[in-house]
């Protein structure tokens, strides 16, 4: 990277020189010259301050790196066999495996295996998620015309180069589709469920997050219908809570199912912490709906003998309430005092 | 979208509680978010008349007023008249005047929400002053505090305010999102409708609304209007029409009340009555001063307005006092002589604001693209209860009955004529194709037996025509309905005013074949048991990094797509391998208080120019697992050896349980070069403390080593750190099953073989000949093995003690066998290897 200031540039070059000929390269960072860099920038006009302050923290990194790389070069320990099970010289010592006791798997897994579990008994096949998409299968083949307002409801991350951080699960229903179209033909339904870590472009706080995890479902065969969704839904829900829960839906909107839903279940006895005052307390818990026919003509489906249901279900709601964890943040943190207590 | 229950009564008959409707709307509409009684907030508020009024005598602004509240107030201190004395501030206070009276004890409206401000009887300054006369904004109803609200109320003194002016109300409020495809529902006559429907009560829009009345009669051609619609494309519909002799005031206070409970904002009447309209079609409307366009136009006797296409540098001027430059040729501009003078569909202009002087306005009633709108909306950060609404596709057949509506209660509220013909400018056929389904479809797709009458009953309620052939029903949706189009949209409106709460519940057939568990995913289960196992920690981190994290690593930045719109820099590129994010979460633990560790996590990463092979649109996912092993300076002196070791016996345990063998080669920067994915992966490894791990074939898939000093000290981490990262594509496809050998009676024997190397020949070398010799050597009815006892180093030699374990599967193996063994063994790493046996 060029500097935008010449002055800058200037000390960047007579730095440069001096630290290759420096022996002990981390001096660099203590030369006059920079310090000098730094007592100027305030006496220059605001307008070019900012720019000023950026070639300076530049030039300080690329120095800072000098520093590092020199270290890398420096001859440190006895070379090692790393074909051998075990180091030289080490007296009968061998490495170890830390005690079990204290290993754990993380809690968005277990309960996402746990749920997986499920829908493999209820005869569901599983296809994970992509972590980076198109838009074609982010949007377009789930039946969100360019520019669909429905579209701002999902604040997608793009890359430069145009593809998408998905914000959705259902960036696989269009594949997985395809991929079990066969079945149909054989007198099977489609029945799949998509795990996935998804994205969506919000501002952290303890009860947002950016990335999180869904699992989507979509079941398709002749003479499918909304019954037999909600009926689906609440045998898995009621599995996953060892209970039998009261449901119901909401008319809601979705682009890529006709009708749609929000699904609410009654609290779930373990979810309650009161004296029945929680009664009447719903909770929604996912989104579902009849899958739209132009999803499944796009994935070559012909809507008029075929219909399904599909529904998108987030994870780490699931795992905060079971837990009552207060912050969303501590699942990305990867703090050991958060880990080691699902162990 | 708020709706108040009093609007929705105007349009129907509602039979349930309040309760029960707001449960019937979230079952049968869409989800409610908040219920907000009016009343409530309105509680104990009288109208009142103010019968004398005079100076109070200790202050100059201030004056003691007796009003009538007709006696109701209850334990309020009284005059012989039974008049109460209040002290208002307000300069518009006078003898005559009705008012809104807040007695002592009572909450003000507009704190109702934040920090409830309670009256009381107090002194100002000497003079006892019960409660307070009210202004709009105390009111919660506009933002005026300039004086006391003026209420027009025909209704006596001590009539509760909330009765008077209908506010004893409740305001539902229906999550927009469920009205995204439903233009019509961001009006109340369309909720009102749906309300109607799910009750099961027939609706019947207003006439004015069903179709035009042809009100509209010119009294004048006063003002000359000429309209253009120069686009055409994104503007289908373009309706104008002037008024002339307006008096702008405030509108009539019950209009004021509407406009509020439902959250717009009072401003004047003409702006009202379009607001008004607005909330109650879905249809917005927008009035312009005519004279300031006229004088615009650059004209004396015509007022141009005209639509076209935006050009890059064009200046609008907003209601909102902020100045937009436009910069492209994609919004649609209302322009007058060229200027632009709004940006059509989302909001005014400043410039030709109607105001209080203004006495003739230029109406517009216009259809524009959804998609435009929501666009321009986007790219300029302009979100108005316009956009809202254009956005969502609102019918162009519309705009007749609207402004007919709106010119009509324009002229009751604000006087004044049609001082122009009506424009309206069409740029194509509006038509409505019936949409054509059975019973059966409908009844298949939500598992019920409707019969057709049953149908269009349900249909003609909401205001379809249905017609009935046997089983087929040919519907034709109202022109406000812009969603209906496939058959599917019948099954959804039968279905939801039927009530989707009523649907029979019945689980899918299934057939009895198992499922095949998806292997990629059980791989991901079995990996993370075996490494919790092995007392390791699963953590999941963005995938998200900062660019500082991709230096300090040493990955190249280019190869990582980069987010266009990142929350912050530290989430601005994909990762490109799992290690960094890792080394990344060392030192917050050791921060922590934990001396040793070993973090794994299982993910993706992403790098440019490496495709998915199957899919050539979407980039490669690389599924991997990477763990780091940890310890502090303290922990670190219990071990012995270097680190290396420690990741490496992890990686081992992993391949074992995963069944899959591996081979590690000492790493290279060779290697490196050729395979771009590894130059990654690789890019915090040390490679002269690394090993590069392959499979059987030699195929390479990931590494296994300390790290570079640099990335250890940028990121903080003990010395005693390493850590692996392998694709996890090598494991899946390399799983099998245990074998197995068949146990021997016989008791095993072992004896040792120590040889002495030159230190650079490597231990792998020598085990894997040893291995295979071994292997020719015993054949089928004998168990043999070799494993490393001790591997001591000095100066240039290499000494490795293996202990060979054997037995016979028919007779007990003789010492002088065993060392049999063991010679052969020594002579050929002899010859092989010019190893010496010790």
């Amino acid at each position: 990277m060029s500097y935008e200031n010449s002055r800058v540039s200037d000390v960047a070059n007579i730095l440069h020189a001096r630290a290759s000929s420096l022996v002990n390269k981390a001096e660099i960072l203590k030369a006059v010259e920079l310090k000098g860099l730094l007592a100027e920038l305030p006496t220059l006009p605001v307008e070019q301050r900012a720019s000023f302050g950026k070639d300076i923290n530049h030039l300080k990194q690329e120095l800072q790196n000098i520093v590092n790389e020199s270290a890398d070069t420096q001859e440190r320990l006895a070379t090692i066999d790393v074909t051998a099970p075990f180091d030289v010289n080490v007296n009968g010592h061998r490495p170890e495996l830390l005690p079990s006791t204290g290993g754990s798997i993380h809690p968005l897994m277990t309960e996402m295996d746990a749920i997986l579990d499920i829908f493999y008994r209820m005869g569901f096949n599983a296809v994970e998620s992509r972590q980076i998409d198109d838009d074609y299968h982010m949007f377009e083949s789930l039946n969100f015309p360019e520019g669909h307002p429905a579209r701002d409801d999902y604040d997608t991350f793009m890359t430069t180069d145009g593809l998408i951080a998905p914000a959705h699960t259902s960036t696989m229903q269009n594949r997985v589709l395809k991929k079990y179209k066969e079945n149909l033909e054989k007198n099977e339904p489609i029945a799949v469920v998509i795990p996935g870590r998804v994205f969506r472009n919000e501002d952290l706080d303890a009860t947002h997050e950016h990335t999180f995890y869904q699992l989507e479902g979509v079941y398709v065969d002749k003479g499918v219908n909304a019954g037999h969704l909600i009926a689906t839904l609440k045998t898995f829900l009621e599995e996953y809570y060892q209970q039998q829960l009261k449901v119901k839906t909401q008319p809601f909107y979705f682009p890529f199912t006709e009708p749609s839903f929000e699904f609410a279940i009654s609290r779930p006895e373990s979810l309650r912490k009161g004296t029945g005052t929680e009664d009447d307390d719903w909770l929604e818990l996912l989104g579902c709906g009849m899958v739209h026919p132009n999803v499944l003509r796009m994935a070559g489906i012909d809507p008029e003998i075929y219909t399904g249901f599909a529904w998108g279900v987030g994870i780490d709601r699931l795992v905060l309430m079971k837990y009552g964890i207060e912050d969303i943040r501590h699942f990305e943190s990867a703090k050991l005092d958060f880990l080691r207590q699902f162990a | 979208m708020k709706i108040s229950l009093n609007w929705i009564k105007q349009f129907t008959d509602v039979n349930l509680s309040v309760d029960e409707l707001v449960k019937k709307i979230g079952a049968q509409l869409g989800a409610v978010e908040e219920v907000i009684d009016l009343e409530e907030r309105y509680r104990g508020i009288f109208v009142a008349q103010v019968v004398s009024c005079e100076k109070h005598p200790n202050a100059d602004k201030l004056n003691v007023c007796k009003i009538d509240d007709g006696g109701q107030a209850k334990d309020i201190e009284r005059d012989d008249n039974g008049l109460v004395q209040v002290v208002c501030g307000a300069p518009n206070v006078r003898v005559g005047l009705k008012v809104a009276w807040l007695p002592p004890g009572v909450t003000v409206p507009s704190t109702a929400d934040k920090d409830p401000f309670v009256l009381g009887s107090r002194e100002l300054r000497g003079v006892m002053s019960s409660g307070m006369l009210a202004s709009s904004a105390e009111l919660a109803i506009g933002d005026d505090h300039g004086g006391i609200a003026e209420l027009d109320t025909p209704a006596e003194p001590g009539t509760y305010f909330a009765e008077a002016y209908e506010l004893n109300d409740y305001i539902i409020d229906i999550e927009n999102k469920m009205f995204t495809h439903r233009p019509d529902c961001f009006g109340i006559l369309g909720v009102a409708r749906e309300i109607a429907g799910i009750q099961g009560i027939k609706f019947t829009s207003p006439d004015w609304y069903k179709s035009s009345l042809g009100r509209i009669k010119p009294e004048s051609s006063k003002i000359t209007l000429d309209v253009r619609n120069g686009a055409t494309e994104l503007v289908p519909r373009f309706m104008a029409v002037a008024l002339s002799d307006l008096r702008v005031g405030p509108s009539p206070f019950i209009i004021q009340t509407y406009l509020a409970r439902v959250g717009l904002k009072p401003i004047n009447n003409i702006v009202d009555v379009t607001n008004y309209l607005m909330y109650l079609t879905g249809q917005p409307t927008h009035a312009y001063d005519a004279n300031k366009l006229r004088i615009i136009s650059g004209t004396n006797d015509t007022v141009k307005l005209e639509t076209r296409m935006s050009r890059a540098g064009d200046k609008v001027m907003l209601l909102n006092g902020k100045e937009v430059e436009l910069k492209d040729n994609s919004t649609i501009l209302i322009t007058s002589n060229d200027i632009p003078v709004a940006i059509g569909g989302v909001m005014g202009g400043k410039d030709t604001q109607v105001d209080e002087n203004t006495k003739d306005i230029v109406l517009e009633c216009a259809n524009f693209d959804m998609y435009s709108i929501r666009r321009t909306s986007m790219k300029y950060g302009l979100f108005t209860d316009g956009v809202t609404r254009f956005n969502k596709g609102q019918s162009a057949l519309q705009n007749d009955v609207v402004t007919e509506e709106a010119v009509t209660t324009l002229i009751y509220v604000a006087g004044g004529h049609v001082a122009s013909d009506v424009v309206d400018i069409k740029n194509k056929q509006f038509e409505i194709s019936p949409v054509k389904v059975s019973s059966e479809f409908v009844n298949e797709r939500l598992g019920l037996e409707l019969s057709t009458v049953e149908m269009s009953e349900l249909l003609a309620n909401v205001e379809f025509t249905v017609k009935v052939s046997g089983t087929e029903l040919s519907i034709s949706h109202p022109y406000w309905r812009t969603d209906i189009e496939i058959a599917e949209d019948i099954v959804e409106e039968v279905g939801r005013l039927h009530g989707f709460d009523r649907l029979p519940i019945q689980l899918p057939r299934r057939s009895i074949k198992p499922v095949e568990r998806d292997k990629l995913l059980a791989l991901k289960t079995d990996i993370r048991h075996t490494l919790a196992k092995a007392g390791a920690n699963e953590v999941l981190t963005y995938g998200f990094v900062h660019r500082n994290l991709l230096d300090k690593n040493g990955q190249s930045r280019k190869e990582a797509f980069e987010l266009g719109n990142a929350l912050s820099p530290s989430l601005q590129y994909y990762r490109t391998s799992l290690t960094p994010s890792l080394l990344e979460k060392v030192h917050v633990n050791v921060k922590l208080g934990y001396g040793q560790f070993a973090i794994f996590e299982i993910g993706k990463s992403h790098i440019k120019g490496q495709q998915d092979q199957r899919e050539v649109t979407v980039p490669m996912e690389f599924n991997a697992v990477s763990l780091v092993f940890a310890a502090d300076e303290k922990t670190s002196k219990s071990y012995n050896g270097a680190v290396f070791y420690q990741a490496n016996l992890y990686l081992d345990t992993l391949a074992r349980a995963c069944r899959t063998q591996i081979i590690k080669r000492p790493a290279n920067d060779e290697v490196l070069r050729s395979n771009p994915v590894l130059s990654h992966v690789a890019a915090p490894y040390d490679l002269s403390r690394s090993a590069i791990v392959c499979d059987i074939n030699g195929t390479v898939f990931g590494i296994v080593g300390e790290f570079k000093q640099s990335v250890a000290k940028s990121l903080k981490l003990p010395q005693y750190s390493a850590g692996f990262e392998i694709g996890l594509r090598a494991l899946q496809s390399k799983s099998n099953d245990a074998t197995y050998k068949p146990l021997s009676r016989f008791p095993k024997a072992e004896q040792d073989l120590s040889l002495r190397v030159s230190s650079d020949t490597r231990y792998a070398d020598v085990k894997v000949l040893l291995d295979e010799e071994l292997g020719k050597l015993t054949g089928l009815n004998i168990y043999a093995n070799i494993a490393p006892v001790d591997i001591f180093q000095k100066d240039n030699n290499k000494h490795i003690t293996f202990r060979l374990t054997a037995a016979h599967n028919e007779k007990t193996m003789q010492t002088a066998e065993v060392s049999g063994l063991l010679d052969k063994l020594a002579t050929i790493a002899s010859q092989k290897l010019g190893s010496e046996r010790l």
